[in-house]
Protein backbone atom coordinates (compact mmCIF):
# COMPACT_ATOMS: atom_id res chain seq x y z
CA UNK A 1 0.00 0.00 0.00
CA UNK A 2 1.12 3.54 -0.61
CA UNK A 3 1.70 6.17 2.53
CA UNK A 4 -1.57 6.60 2.71
CA UNK A 5 -3.10 3.35 2.55
CA UNK A 6 -5.35 3.44 -0.59
CA UNK A 7 -4.74 0.81 -3.38
CA UNK A 8 -3.59 3.48 -6.59
CA UNK A 9 -4.89 1.48 -9.69
CA UNK A 10 -2.52 1.25 -12.74
CA UNK A 11 -2.27 4.40 -14.53
CA UNK A 12 -3.83 5.19 -17.89
CA UNK A 13 -1.31 4.48 -20.52
CA UNK A 14 -3.52 4.47 -23.60
CA UNK A 15 -1.45 7.83 -25.12
CA UNK A 16 1.86 6.76 -23.74
CA UNK A 17 3.10 5.40 -26.81
CA UNK A 18 1.69 8.29 -29.12
CA UNK A 19 3.04 11.46 -27.18
CA UNK A 20 6.70 9.19 -25.95
CA UNK A 21 6.86 8.58 -29.76
CA UNK A 22 7.41 12.58 -30.03
CA UNK A 23 9.21 13.56 -27.37
CA UNK A 24 12.69 15.12 -29.15
CA UNK A 25 15.87 12.85 -29.35
CA UNK A 26 17.82 15.71 -28.47
CA UNK A 27 15.95 16.53 -25.41
CA UNK A 28 16.30 12.61 -24.29
CA UNK A 29 19.77 12.83 -25.43
CA UNK A 30 20.25 14.86 -22.21
CA UNK A 31 19.56 12.08 -19.60
CA UNK A 32 22.23 9.47 -21.32
CA UNK A 33 23.34 6.75 -18.70
CA UNK A 34 20.21 7.82 -16.51
CA UNK A 35 16.84 6.51 -15.20
CA UNK A 36 14.10 8.59 -15.87
CA UNK A 37 10.51 8.51 -14.79
CA UNK A 38 7.52 9.63 -17.58
CA UNK A 39 4.60 10.97 -16.85
CA UNK A 40 1.75 8.30 -17.50
CA UNK A 41 0.36 10.33 -20.83
CA UNK A 42 4.47 10.37 -21.89
CA UNK A 43 4.69 14.04 -22.65
CA UNK A 44 7.37 14.86 -19.65
CA UNK A 45 9.76 13.55 -17.37
CA UNK A 46 9.44 13.67 -13.99
CA UNK A 47 12.67 13.40 -12.43
CA UNK A 48 15.72 11.50 -12.93
CA UNK A 49 18.86 9.42 -11.25
CA UNK A 50 21.48 7.52 -11.78
CA UNK A 51 20.12 4.38 -10.42
CA UNK A 52 16.26 3.24 -10.26
CA UNK A 53 16.48 2.89 -7.06
CA UNK A 54 17.41 6.70 -6.46
CA UNK A 55 14.43 7.61 -9.06
CA UNK A 56 12.21 5.73 -6.09
CA UNK A 57 13.59 8.25 -3.55
CA UNK A 58 13.51 11.23 -5.85
CA UNK A 59 9.87 10.68 -6.73
CA UNK A 60 8.83 9.17 -3.26
CA UNK A 61 10.27 12.80 -1.83
CA UNK A 62 8.29 14.90 -4.31
CA UNK A 63 5.09 12.80 -3.50
CA UNK A 64 4.73 11.33 -6.62
CA UNK A 65 3.31 7.42 -6.25
CA UNK A 66 5.59 5.33 -7.79
CA UNK A 67 3.02 3.73 -9.82
CA UNK A 68 1.64 6.48 -11.64
CA UNK A 69 5.49 7.25 -13.42
CA UNK A 70 6.90 5.31 -16.24
CA UNK A 71 10.08 3.92 -16.06
CA UNK A 72 13.10 4.27 -18.50
CA UNK A 73 16.52 3.96 -19.17
CA UNK A 74 18.67 6.18 -20.95
CA UNK A 75 21.36 4.42 -22.83
CA UNK A 76 24.41 6.49 -23.30
CA UNK A 77 24.48 6.92 -27.03
CA UNK A 78 27.86 5.19 -26.89
CA UNK A 79 27.04 1.74 -26.15
CA UNK A 80 25.68 -1.11 -28.32
CA UNK A 81 23.92 -4.78 -26.27
CA UNK A 82 25.52 -7.56 -27.29
CA UNK A 83 23.83 -10.14 -24.69
CA UNK B 1 -6.18 -8.71 -32.75
CA UNK B 2 -2.70 -7.88 -32.14
CA UNK B 3 -0.59 -5.67 -30.48
CA UNK B 4 1.92 -4.02 -32.40
CA UNK B 5 4.99 -1.30 -31.04
CA UNK B 6 6.93 0.22 -32.65
CA UNK B 7 10.58 -0.08 -31.71
CA UNK B 8 12.25 2.96 -29.93
CA UNK B 9 14.96 4.35 -31.45
CA UNK B 10 17.97 5.10 -29.35
CA UNK B 11 20.14 8.13 -30.95
CA UNK B 12 24.04 7.30 -30.93
CA UNK B 13 27.09 10.17 -31.05
CA UNK B 14 28.17 8.40 -34.71
CA UNK B 15 27.01 6.99 -37.63
CA UNK B 16 26.00 3.33 -37.46
CA UNK B 17 28.53 1.39 -40.06
CA UNK B 18 26.43 -1.86 -39.62
CA UNK B 19 23.10 -0.24 -40.17
CA UNK B 20 23.99 2.19 -43.09
CA UNK B 21 25.04 4.74 -41.25
CA UNK B 22 22.06 5.68 -39.60
CA UNK B 23 22.05 7.86 -36.65
CA UNK B 24 19.79 5.67 -34.05
CA UNK B 25 19.27 2.19 -33.21
CA UNK B 26 16.19 0.63 -33.10
CA UNK B 27 14.82 -1.55 -30.39
CA UNK B 28 12.43 -4.10 -29.59
CA UNK B 29 11.35 -2.09 -25.87
CA UNK B 30 7.75 -2.29 -24.64
CA UNK B 31 5.68 -0.88 -21.59
CA UNK B 32 5.09 -3.16 -19.17
CA UNK B 33 2.80 -2.86 -16.06
CA UNK B 34 3.58 -5.30 -13.21
CA UNK B 35 0.84 -5.86 -10.87
CA UNK B 36 1.24 -6.76 -7.32
CA UNK B 37 -1.01 -7.40 -4.22
CA UNK B 38 -0.82 -3.30 -2.95
CA UNK B 39 0.85 -1.29 -6.35
CA UNK B 40 1.60 -1.26 -9.85
CA UNK B 41 4.93 -0.10 -11.21
CA UNK B 42 4.96 0.57 -15.12
CA UNK B 43 8.51 0.33 -17.08
CA UNK B 44 9.79 0.20 -20.45
CA UNK B 45 11.22 -3.45 -20.60
CA UNK B 46 13.22 -5.85 -23.08
CA UNK B 47 11.36 -8.01 -25.36
CA UNK B 48 14.45 -10.50 -24.92
CA UNK B 49 14.07 -13.69 -27.03
CA UNK B 50 16.97 -15.07 -25.44
CA UNK B 51 15.84 -15.17 -21.65
CA UNK B 52 14.99 -17.96 -20.06
CA UNK B 53 12.32 -16.23 -17.90
CA UNK B 54 10.75 -12.73 -16.99
CA UNK B 55 12.94 -10.63 -14.70
CA UNK B 56 12.25 -7.94 -12.71
CA UNK B 57 15.09 -6.16 -10.44
CA UNK B 58 14.72 -7.29 -6.83
CA UNK B 59 14.16 -3.56 -5.16
CA UNK B 60 10.51 -3.23 -7.10
CA UNK B 61 9.04 -6.36 -4.96
CA UNK B 62 8.37 -4.95 -1.64
CA UNK B 63 6.60 -1.59 -3.17
CA UNK B 64 4.70 -3.87 -5.30
CA UNK B 65 3.74 -6.06 -1.71
CA UNK B 66 5.53 -8.90 -2.69
CA UNK B 67 7.66 -10.84 0.02
CA UNK B 68 10.44 -12.51 -1.41
CA UNK B 69 11.81 -14.05 1.83
CA UNK B 70 9.98 -17.73 1.14
CA UNK B 71 9.77 -16.99 -2.32
CA UNK B 72 10.91 -20.39 -4.99
CA UNK B 73 14.89 -18.98 -5.87
CA UNK B 74 16.18 -19.97 -8.75
CA UNK B 75 19.72 -18.75 -10.31
CA UNK B 76 20.69 -17.26 -13.87
CA UNK B 77 23.56 -16.01 -16.08
CA UNK B 78 24.13 -13.09 -17.16
CA UNK B 79 26.40 -11.82 -19.92
CA UNK B 80 28.54 -9.53 -17.77
CA UNK B 81 27.86 -10.06 -14.41
CA UNK B 82 28.23 -13.99 -13.94
CA UNK B 83 25.58 -16.46 -11.55
CA UNK B 84 23.07 -14.20 -9.39
CA UNK B 85 19.85 -15.21 -8.16
CA UNK B 86 16.35 -15.03 -8.80
CA UNK B 87 13.38 -15.31 -6.81
CA UNK B 88 10.06 -15.98 -8.22
CA UNK B 89 6.66 -14.66 -7.65
CA UNK B 90 3.37 -14.64 -8.67
CA UNK B 91 2.15 -11.31 -10.09
CA UNK B 92 -0.02 -9.57 -13.20
CA UNK B 93 1.79 -8.24 -16.39
CA UNK B 94 -0.33 -5.94 -17.99
CA UNK B 95 0.73 -4.40 -21.48
CA UNK B 96 -1.01 -1.61 -24.33
CA UNK B 97 -0.19 -0.56 -27.42
CA UNK B 98 -2.75 2.15 -26.88
CA UNK B 99 -5.62 0.20 -29.37
CA UNK B 100 -5.86 -3.57 -27.33
CA UNK B 101 -4.24 -4.38 -23.84
CA UNK B 102 -4.06 -7.68 -21.96
CA UNK B 103 -3.49 -8.44 -18.64
CA UNK B 104 -2.54 -12.11 -17.07
CA UNK B 105 -1.32 -13.76 -14.31
CA UNK B 106 1.88 -14.90 -14.34
CA UNK B 107 5.41 -16.07 -12.22
CA UNK B 108 8.34 -13.85 -12.34
CA UNK B 109 11.66 -13.51 -11.51
CA UNK B 110 13.25 -10.77 -9.00
CA UNK B 111 16.96 -10.44 -9.37
CA UNK B 112 19.26 -7.99 -7.16
CA UNK B 113 21.37 -8.07 -10.89
CA UNK B 114 21.07 -4.42 -11.49
CA UNK B 115 19.11 -4.19 -14.26
CA UNK B 116 18.46 -1.38 -16.65
CA UNK B 117 14.92 -2.43 -17.92
CA UNK B 118 13.29 -6.15 -17.44
CA UNK B 119 13.83 -8.77 -19.58
CA UNK B 120 10.79 -10.01 -20.61
CA UNK B 121 11.70 -13.40 -21.69
CA UNK B 122 10.05 -16.92 -22.87
CA UNK B 123 8.65 -18.24 -19.37
CA UNK B 124 5.76 -15.59 -18.14
CA UNK B 125 6.16 -13.53 -21.72
CA UNK B 126 6.79 -14.71 -24.67
CA UNK B 127 5.69 -17.90 -24.21
CA UNK B 128 2.02 -16.63 -24.62
CA UNK B 129 2.29 -15.02 -27.68
CA UNK B 130 3.34 -15.18 -31.40
CA UNK B 131 5.73 -12.39 -31.75
CA UNK B 132 6.89 -11.17 -35.35
CA UNK B 133 9.82 -8.99 -35.03
CA UNK B 134 9.28 -6.97 -38.54
CA UNK B 135 12.65 -5.68 -38.87
CA UNK B 136 11.81 -3.79 -42.07
CA UNK B 137 9.36 -1.78 -40.48
CA UNK B 138 10.39 -1.69 -37.41
CA UNK B 139 7.87 -2.90 -35.13
CA UNK B 140 7.27 -5.90 -33.27
CA UNK B 141 3.12 -7.08 -33.29
CA UNK B 142 2.31 -9.43 -30.63
CA UNK B 143 -0.67 -11.58 -30.76
CA UNK B 144 -1.97 -13.83 -28.11
CA UNK B 145 -1.46 -17.96 -28.34
CA UNK B 146 -3.60 -20.61 -27.29
CA UNK B 147 -1.51 -20.26 -24.10
CA UNK B 148 -2.38 -17.04 -22.85
CA UNK B 149 -3.91 -17.54 -19.44
CA UNK B 150 -5.80 -13.83 -18.94
CA UNK B 151 -7.76 -11.50 -20.45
Amino acid sequence: MNPKNVRIEPPDLSHYEENRSKFPLDELAKYAGKHVAFTPDGTRILASADTWEELDVLLDAAGIPLSQAVHEYVEPPDEIWIF
Amino acid sequence: MSLVFPYRLKSVNQPILTLGGRWSRPRPLIIVSIIGASSTRVTLGLLDTGADDTVFPQHLAAPLGIDLSNAPIGYMRTANLGRAPVRYAQVRLRITDGVEQRDWPVWVGFTPVPLNQPLLGFAGFLQFFTATFHGDYEKVELTVNSLYPGT
